[in-house]
């Protein structure tokens, strides 16, 4: 009697997993866009993602001679910073600390990036200050400001990656 | 056996039934939870950029009454009052309303401007514990070094960057200037610097200089070890460095000429050169775009060496290093070849030094525990009179592992706990030890 017990039990929680596997446990995954922009007198329109990946590295520092590039991001616990920290840094909020100190101590560097606390925030200094750069939300991305192509794609185009 | 399957029968029939009737209910509820988690996403999305929006309105708004000042508080004892300003009408509320956007606008910008100078200051520290089984040694802590980082753009294109140790010795503190550097940036393909570096041989050296916390041991690579001679720490000069136009493949050089060894094989020559004969550095490394974490590269250096008077040598080192940045997993290694000719003897001598690291950042409890081992190497010949001359600073014929791990316990500081394991010579007995240290950055 104890094995058909057993096995009732284990039939009857695969069962009861089977039917939570429907049930929105990743209902939180997002899927809006983060649009990369800049400037509108910025050089550039298209970048691909090693590109994007190399400015926010800090390891290309100038759009062009006269024009050094200045890094936006937005503040931890945004969206857009996770986004940012997993799709182009591939790092964890520590890493990402520990990386721009180093940085910065390695002399690579004069200062990390800019915090911005809203995408209001961002699309205003990037309008503001010559050579900005940020990643906003796709759908508060603000006349004035010029949405970058990543591995040529824009915002909402299949194969945009930053999502 | 009749009641094994009506049991079985019954969970089937039971969990079938039960799956039927919930599988169109769990899909509609799992919709409508989306959009609801999606809906309230927003909205706390919304409310707290709205909060963020006010809170800087708040803080422009009171820093304007300081800076104009409110009549009840710069009002004079005993003097009549200000008249004050009526209060704004509905007509004028929208005006009100955009001047403050604006101002907010103005200050958010005129905030996140750079202003030159701005001077960061970042201080790194370390407290260690050490027990060998060593004859002569005792065991017991020992403060590190206490090290301040300065860095300070001076304008768009102009940036200094320093650095100052202080470590402690039996009477005394040695303080000592690390680095101290004014570089200037044409773009990215062209940076010239000025001053004291960490000599660009290689990766160790010229990636994590003096705060321990940086680095994931507790203790540098022998080769590279602060006091060492294999190769010289330090550098004295100018450099030239930048990104090379190479695509994916993401070249960059650095190339420079100074003063190279000081007769203290250990230490650059700060005050001038002792041999009126410059040292030159040239390095070339990749990091391909395609695997993001890869480094590769290698350094040529050459010097003459004084290290006493009338006795000159060439040196030329020859260093390649292949490192994987990311920590799951970290791959560093690093080889040097220190070659050495007598001028007066024409004599020549090689020696060569490695060291293989690997470390990975766990998974659990926060990606706080990061374990690693290395191994690292150092031959020289029996007879080498520039490691000979040098005396108790002499190269070690060395073979060592370290084991350890790094627990994370903030952002910015960590404990570290290594064994290691050296023999310091063919004949040597091998050291055991036990070393722990908390390292931190503030």
């Amino acid at each position: 009697m104890a094995i058909p017990s057993k096995i009732a039990w284990g039939v009857f929680v695969i069962a009861i997993l089977f039917l939570l596997r429907g049930q929105p446990l990743s209902a939180q995954t997002h899927n809006v866009d983060v649009a990369v922009v800049v400037q509108s007198d910025t050089p550039v329109s298209n970048l691909s993602l090693a590109e994007v990946r190399k400015i926010f590295l800090g390891d290309r520092q100038y759009w062009s001679a006269n024009t050094p590039v200045v890094l936006l991001i937005r503040a931890p616990v945004a969206r857009e910073r996770d986004v940012v920290l997993k799709v182009i840094y591939q790092m964890s909020e520590s890493q990402f600390k520990q990386y721009w100190i180093a940085k910065i101590f390695r002399a690579e560097s004069a200062s990390a990036p800019k915090v911005v606390y809203s995408n209001d925030m961002a699309n205003e200094l990037v309008t503001a200050l010559p050579g900005a750069i940020a990643f906003v939300d796709s759908r508060d991305v603000k006349p004035g400001t010029k949405v970058v192509r990543v591995d040529g794609h824009l915002p909402g185009e299949t194969g945009y990656p930053l999502r | 056996m009749s009641s094994r399957s009506l049991s079985l029968l019954l969970v089937l029939s039971t969990s079938t039934v039960l799956f039927a009737q919930s599988s169109p209910l769990s899909t509609d509820q799992g919709h409508s939870n989306q959009v609801l988690l999606e809906r309230i996403d927003q909205l706390e999305k919304r409310l707290s950029e709205m909060e963020e929006r006010q809170r800087k309105q708040d803080a422009i708004m009171a820093a304007l009454l300081r800076s104009s000042g409110s009549p009840e508080k710069t009002a004079p004892m005993g003097m009549p009052e200000a008249p004050r300003t009526p209060p704004a009408s509905a007509s004028t509320a929208p005006t009100v309303e955009h001047d403050h956007s604006a101002m907010r606008d103005r200050a958010e910008v005129r905030e996140a401007t750079i202003h030159y100078p701005s001077l960061q200051i970042r201080g790194f520290g370390d407290v260690d514990f050490s027990a060998t089984d060593q004859k002569g040694t005792n065991s017991g802590f020992n403060l590190g070094q206490f090290v301040l980082h300065f860095a300070s753009p001076l304008s768009a294109k102009v940036s200094y960057f320093g650095e100052v140790s202080f470590t402690a010795e039996p009477s005394t503190y040695d303080v000592s200037v690390e680095r101290s550097i004014v570089r200037y940036d044409y773009n990215d393909s062209f940076k010239m610097s000025f001053g004291k570096y960490h000599t660009p041989i290689g990766y160790w050296n010229n990636t994590f200089h003096h705060g321990a916390w940086l680095q994931t041991t507790i203790s540098r690579p022998e080769m590279v070890k602060f006091g060492g001679t294999f190769t010289p720490v330090h550098f004295v000069g100018v450099l030239a460095e930048g990104s090379i136009p190479s695509g994916g493949l993401g070249l960059a050089y650095s190339a420079g000429i100074g003063n190279g060894r000081s007769s203290l094989l250990s230490k650059a020559s700060d005050s001038g050169d002792i041999n009126d004969n410059r040292a030159w550095v040239a390095t070339l490394f990749a990091k391909p775009s395609q695997l993001y974490g890869l480094q590769f590269g290698g350094t040529a250096y050459h010097d003459k060496l004084t290290p006493l008077p009338g006795q000159n040598f060439d040196e030329w080192i020859s260093s390649a290093h292949l490192v994987w940045t990311k920590e799951k997993p970290e791959f560093l290694s690093e080889f040097s070849n220190v070659y050495h000719r007598d001028l007066q003897t024409l004599r020549s001598y090689n020696s060569q030094a490695f060291y293989v690291q690997l470390a990975y950042r766990l998974p659990w409890q926060q990606n706080k525990w990061k374990p690693y081992y290395r191994f690292e190497y150092i031959h020289r010949p029996n007879t080498e009179p520039v490691w000979d001359i040098t005396g108790t600073a002499s190269v070690l014929d060395l073979v060592g592992s370290t084991v350890g791990v790094r627990y994370d316990i903030t952002n910015y500081a960590a404990f570290k706990g290594e064994y290691r394991n050296t023999r310091s010579g063919v004949n040597e007995p091998r050291v055991n030890g036990a070393f722990f240290q908390t390292a931190f950055t503030f």
